[in-house]
């Protein structure tokens, strides 16, 4: 690992050797991180992950073809039925952008890439870039040795890894070395006060901004540093220069990307930024004055000032909020402060496990060795404190809370525990491999022991050199030493093993291929997401409506292509709770809702059969919560639970669970089906009971389809002319499976013949022809 | 010129015989106060404290042995997102004391230490990253059984 050769680093000599190493270390981590992102690809193939990958593809896919101005005005009819989405105002694109722009340079120079080839090798190369600028930052606030360490950590350390394998295309793996280089070129624009390296960083903010909702972060971690710069009496005008050329160009150039628009002066979480940069003018007046004025007028006129000063802010603020020009704080923003508040508030953040707060295990899991070194990195950084490193200190104070708060935010975590460990590392090493001299400095002046560093540095890079004079030396440990070195060689051993231990096994699941291993190691691979989509895009007519939970709404319009009604960009909660009340409700109940809405096929997870455990039961309950929000006379929590309490499938669960039409698509046949021969029929593998309702029959759905292991299970919904039919119970019970064909043809048998429908339509408007097949 | 804008507002204001003094507690804090305050901070956060705030999970689980006997157990053993509210403290604890070895390993190399405390120091800091990293080892198996196999 790349790791033991930044040790060598710290050797001067000529600058050709020095930047050999630099250039070999950084290489070599790139690499290393790159490589280490792989397992996915290697394993299973070049798929896109997860879910909001697949919209990340989908858009790219539709920009590469039809170019960047109509991916700008792209108006997506497939998703949000009937109320459609604004696809280029409502993304950050600057993924697609870069993905986009990569695949156009390689066509240009007649390599033909396939564009999901970009998108799943994007973020592992990015990765790179991020080593690359961690070790820019670690150099600027300590030293290259650092800088060298920093890189190679965060070039394998999971907490990253996590976010940017081969395949998981989302604006984390950008926007994480966006974050950095633009720290980078922050504090080298507070060292060096140019106006060149702070219109980098705006440049750089910008690419921030179109990546991803995380440059929040950014624009409220640089005026906090400024403050806290001036209330340490650090104020220079090279921090001036910075901060304000920093913020008027970030300002600007944030408000070019559709999405944001106007919030940056409108909203919240922004007026720190505006506040902070009124402060450092006031003070930047205030040292004006000082210079031309006694000492007893400055003063009274700085109390005055600043009183009033505040004062104003204040009100301004206030009457500006009160009048809503500035929107109060968004309450994915203000769940980060009052922690409780998501739950009670917003049912729809507090589902996403992601959003769950953080325990011992993640930090550990996520950072392993570094989360020890880190408050030691922190300690050197407080210890011989500079502008600088009070940013990072800053950092890495406000990301260590917020990481406490929300798993998903121990990516921004995980950089600044890199830098910070690397400098305890450098210094540790410094200490132990060449720091011989201290131990004779009772007896030799200052210039000698200068002197004497500076040989033994030399002779560093030669082994054997150091032990014959740490041998001469009288000094107690050589052996000690050598102790120490080792074993913290080892634990920098244990942690690269660690990484690709939780890399290989926790964070390279494609989570749309699932693999099992059987007894003896076997491997079986599960593929019947990717079948039941397939299904879809071929035996369902081109406009039919899918009704499926929020989760696989981007999955089914990325795969199947067929219109959804919900999907993972939660913007409407009352489209959302409108999905939940239908799934929890009883048959007809919901039956008059999906005619509402024109579903004509409904998709459910069923994972008992497999023991999956992601599967829509589970996550039922949030179901319930989120129609409860919105519904409250007509669904409430307390119905689905036992009078003790439970959330129980079985015969002594609540009978309105039993009945709603999430529990009855899940469980439909499921009762005849016996596992194998220890368990009774309709054994449900992922809750561990038998379950309660064996006897289920559909009068207003009919099974469509049903993927080899039970993953997905798809229902078409009839229409009203249909289901009081008596011959189609008898009809549906003779169907297999797998009649796909025959299903085809009825369904488009079914839309001929279908011409007077008196369905009920919600929306007043124009709707797509649904008969263009 | 300026001078004469300046001394403008005193012609309305009369300048206030006030004495404001900085109080003397308002100083700038020592780096080792402003560093026991993080490190105490980061000992919390990383024990899950706001997990423990919101989710109000038992500070120790309990289960039923053979016997029928109620046993304590610390440990949350195959939950990734859960813990019990001692464990999450526990091992932030351990990461302390693995933070401070390596404090206390960076302290061995002053100069004015002598040859016997700088070797108890060097014993301190190794012994208490030696601890801290197989206890977190331990901790993790007993989370995660598979931990580091295969």
């Amino acid at each position: 690992m790349p790791k033991h050769v930044s040790r060598n680093d710290s050797s001067p000599g000529p600058l050709g050797v020095k930047s050999l190493v630099i250039f070999t270390v950084l290489l070599l981590a790139w690499m290393a991180g790159f490589l280490s992102r792989l397992f996915a690809v290697i394993r299973f193939e070049s798929i896109i992950h997860e879910f909001d990958p697949w919209f990340n593809y989908r858009s790219t896919a539709h920009m590469v073809q039809h170019g960047f101005y109509n991916f700008l005005n792209w108006f997506d009819e497939r998703a949000w039925y009937p109320l459609g989405r604004i696809v280029g105002g409502t993304v950050y694109p600057g993924l697609m952008v870069t993905s986009g722009s990569i695949h156009y340079v390689l066509s240009l120079l007649n390599i033909p890439v396939h564009i999901r080839d970009i998108c799943v090798f994007l973020a592992p190369i990015f990765s790179g870039l991020t080593a690359i600028s961690t070790y820019l930052l670690t150099k600027e606030i300590w030293s290259t040795g650092a800088g060298l360490f920093a890189a190679c950590f965060i070039a394998v350390v999971p907490g990253y890894i996590s976010r940017s394998v081969a395949g998981s295309y989302d604006n984390e793996g950008i926007a994480i070395f966006a974050l950095m280089f633009t720290f980078y070129l922050w504090v080298k624009s507070v060292k060096t006060g140019s106006l060149f390296w702070s219109c980098l960083t705006s440049l750089s903010y910008f690419y921030m901004v179109s990546a991803w909702g995380g440059y929040v972060y950014i624009i409220n971690l640089i005026p906090l540093h400024v403050l806290v710069l001036l209330i340490m009496g650090r104020f220079s005008s090279r921090l001036y220069t910075a901060y304000s050329s920093f913020f008027i160009l970030g300002l600007v150039c944030s408000m070019q990307i559709p999405f944001v628009g106007f919030q940056p002066i409108r909203t919240s979480e922004h007026m720190a930024a505006a506040g902070v940069f009124v402060l450092i003018n006031a003070v930047a007046v205030l040292q004006h004055i000082q210079s031309r004025m006694s000492k007893s007028d400055f003063r009274s006129v700085f109390y005055a000032a600043c009183a009033i000063a505040a004062g104003v802010v204040f009100l301004a603020v206030v009457l500006l909020t009160y009048f809503g020009f500035i929107a109060p704080w968004s309450g994915r923003f203000y769940s980060l402060w009052d922690t409780g508040y998501a739950k009670i508030h917003i049912p729809i953040i507090a589902s996403v496990s992601e959003h769950q707060p953080t325990t011992w295990f993640s930090f550990f899991f996520d950072l392993h060795i570094l989360i020890a070194t880190f408050p030691a990195g922190l300690w050197y950084c407080i210890k011989h404190v500079t502008d600088e490193r009070v940013f990072i200190v800053l950092f890495a104070v406000s990301a260590v809370y917020f990481a406490g708060v929300m798993v998903r935010l121990m990516l921004t975590l995980t950089p600044v525990v890199c830098v910070l460990s690397g400098v305890a590392f450098s210094k540790l090493f410094e200490v132990y491999l060449k720091d011989e001299a201290p131990q004779r400095s009772n007896l030799e002046s200052s210039e000698d022991e200068e002197e004497r560093t500076n040989k033994y540095d030399k002779a560093g890079k030669l082994r054997k050199m150091k032990h014959e004079q740490t041998a001469n030396s009288e000094s107690l440990g050589s052996n000690i030493r050598t102790l120490v070195i080792l074993a913290v060689l080892m634990m920098l051993m244990m942690f690269t093993v660690h990484c690709t231990w939780v890399t290989s096994n926790a964070y390279s699941s494609p989570s749309i291929v699932l693999a099992s291993y059987g007894q003896d190691g076997s491997r079986q691979i599960l593929d019947d997401f990717r079948e039941a989509y397939y299904w879809l895009s071929q035996n369902t007519p081109e406009q039919a409506r899918v009704m499926s939970w929020w989760d696989y709404g981007y999955q089914i319009a990325g795969m199947a292509n067929r219109t959804t009604l919900v999907d993972n960009n939660t913007w409407n909660n009352s489209h959302i709770a409108l999905v939940g009340k239908a799934m929890s409700s009883n048959e007809s109940a919901a039956y008059e809702i999906m005619t509402a809405l024109d579903v004509d096929y409904v998709l459910v997870i069923f994972g008992g059969v497999i023991g999956y455990s992601g599967d829509d039961i589970n996550k039922f309950l949030w179901m319930v919560r989120i129609a409860e929000g919105e519904h409250p006379k007509d669904i409430r929590e307390s119905d689905y639970f036992t009078e003790r309490g439970e959330f129980r499938v079985d015969s002594e669960g609540s009978p309105t669970l039993l009945n709603c039409l999430m529990y009855k698509l899940s469980y439909y046949r499921f009762g005849e089906l016996k596992l194998d021969f220890r368990s009774a029929a309709g054994f449900d593998r992922t809750r561990n009971a038998v379950i309660g309702n064996k006897d289920i029959s559909l009068t207003y759905l009919d099974e469509a389809y049903t993927t080899e292991h039970w993953l997905v299970r798809i229902y078409r919904v009839k229409k009203p002319d249909e289901f009081n039919r008596p011959q189609l119970p008898s009809l549906a019970k003779k169907r297999k499976i797998k009649s796909s064909k025959k299903d085809l043809e009825r369904d488009i048998n079914r839309k001929k013949r279908g011409a007077i429908r008196n369905r009920p339509v919600v929306v007043k408007g124009q709707r797509p022809k649904t008969k263009a097949t | 010129m300026l001078e004469a804008i300046y001394s403008l507002p005193f012609l309305i204001f009369e300048v206030p015989h006030l004495k404001l003094r900085k109080p003397s507690w308002i100083a700038m804090p020592q780096p080792m106060t402003v560093f026991i305050l993080v490190l105490v901070s980061y000992f919390l956060v990383t024990g899950g404290i706001i997990y423990d705030v919101i989710v109000e999970p038992p500070s120790v689980g309990s289960t039923t042995d053979e016997h029928g006997h109620s046993r304590p157990v610390a440990f949350m053993a195959y939950r990734v997102n859960g813990q019990y509210i001692m464990e999450g403290l526990a091992s932030s604890f351990m990461f302390g004391i693995g933070a401070l070895g390596f404090i206390i390993l960076d302290h061995t190399h002053n100069p004015a230490t002598k040859k016997f405390n700088r070797g108890l120091l060097i014993f301190m800091g190794f012994f208490c990253i030696i601890v801290s990293s197989f206890a977190c080892y331990a901790f993790m198996k007993i989370k995660l059984p598979g931990y580091m196999q295969g």
